[in-house]
């Protein structure tokens, strides 16, 4: 018994021992880069600007797409994103949009839950993969 | 039973309660790496910026066809400053596409992805930097035209994927391997197969980097991830914790050296 108690606690220690850094190096398919990205976008001039609260008042998903629309509260301004699959937003959220130099970042509580690109964003994004 | 009979089976019995005790942090660790774990928006901003001036560098550069490198992990304990290296080409509307493997979620498989700068940094980076060189004009020339071919891209990929993958040995390939043995091929035309394009890069003066790995990491490896293993290693390095692999590092050191191509070129911080 005792013999296996030592094994045991060997073995827990072992378990413990942390894998090297390059346990976690650079080329695993992370989960950020599967970040949604919005493939259209219809919205009012003005609506995606920085600061602006948007929200999720409908969420609809079909054939691999998801579509949600997200509302102005101040005056009832809609925007629709449809994004790729995978998306996902909770109904009644607050939206918050930040402009940056290659698109709009949609968050919820400080987390990125969509990216929007413009146009220099387009030509930065594309994702195929080549390997099964 | 003989005293030597004894010791294998406590050995073997050592060995099954290791595995079981192991299972429970293993399949942690397996599904970390697919985690919906969303990012901050600084982190999706400094990615997406990274990516646009990394763009612009690499337009200005005048180039088809780069090594281009991130640093998705701290690695200086191993002296090392990049993580990861993609073959990364302008495509025929001006847009910047890489070539690369990647490892989904721990596994001990690799795929071939090509994606825009974005994705390619959009990796939970360590630093928001980018390195590139740019190999000789015949070099890109012959390069170019394989990444634009699902077929011929894979040709020299095998999906057992190895995070420290041997460099002399074809049971296993880790990304910047799979990278380095696709250019010998566009390189050379008759090093079609793993190991003649393994001939070539040493015929080329390639040298790995060599890694000191105490023996309880590489325990502490092997039990706890699917991705990582030794036993493509020679016997004597191995068990000396001198781990050779193909690294960025590595790579960035021999490209200019041999003429391949020129200097190391950085953006970001």
């Amino acid at each position: 018994m005792k013999r296996r108690l030592m094994v045991l606690a060997l073995a827990v220690s072992l378990a413990q021992v942390p894998a090297p850094v390059l346990a976690h190096g650079g080329s695993e398919l992370s989960a950020l880069s599967a970040l949604p990205v919005a493939v259209s976008v219809a919205a009012p001039v003005g609506l995606l600007v920085s600061g602006a609260v948007l929200t999720v008042v409908a969420v609809e998903a079909a054939s691999g797409v998801t579509v949600w629309v997200l509302e102005r509260a101040s005056d009832s301004v809609q925007a629709s994103v449809q994004l790729s699959a995978g998306a996902s937003a909770v109904l009644g959220a607050s939206v918050v949009v930040s402009a940056v130099a290659t698109g709009w970042v949609l968050s919820v509580a400080g987390e990125a839950i969509a990216f929007v690109p413009n146009a220099l964003g387009e030509a930065l994004l594309h994702n195929e993969r080549i390997t099964r | 039973m003989t005293a030597l009979g004894m010791r294998w089976r406590s050995l073997a019995t050592a060995i099954s309660v290791l595995a079981v005790v192991a299972a429970a942090p293993l399949a942690a660790q397996a599904g970390r790496g697919c985690e919906a774990t969303r990012p901050t928006v600084a982190a999706v901003q400094q990615a997406m910026d990274l990516a646009l001036q990394t763009a612009q560098a690499l337009d200005a550069s005048g180039a088809d066809m780069v090594v281009l490198a991130r640093a998705g992990q701290d690695l200086s304990r191993y002296g090392l400053r990049w993580s990861h290296l993609g073959l990364a080409y302008r495509d025929e509307r001006g847009h910047w596409r890489v070539l690369h493997k990647l490892n989904a979620c721990g596994s001990a498989r690799g795929d071939l992805y090509r994606q825009g700068l974005g994705e390619f940094f959009l990796d939970d980076l360590f630093a928001y930097r980018a390195g590139w060189v740019v190999p000789t004009p015949a070099l890109q020339a012959a390069l170019r035209p394989l990444l634009m071919d699902d077929v011929r891209v894979a040709r020299l990929h095998v999906p057992a994927y190895n995070m420290v993958a041997y460099p002399w040995a074809t049971r296993y390939q880790q990304s910047n391997q799979w990278a380095i043995e696709t250019l010998a091929w566009a390189a050379d035309p008759q090093a079609g197969n793993r190991q003649r394009a393994q001939a070539w890069l040493r015929l080329r003066g390639y040298g790995p980097s060599v890694l000191n790995v105490s023996a309880l990491e590489r325990l502490g490896a092997g039990v706890g991830s699917a991705h990582i293993t030794f036993d493509d290693h020679p016997l004597g390095p191995r068990m000396a914790g001198r781990i050779a692999t193909v690294t960025v590092d590595s790579v960035f050191a021999w490209l200019p050296r041999q003429g391949l191509s020129g200097p190391v070129h950085e953006v970001g911080r």
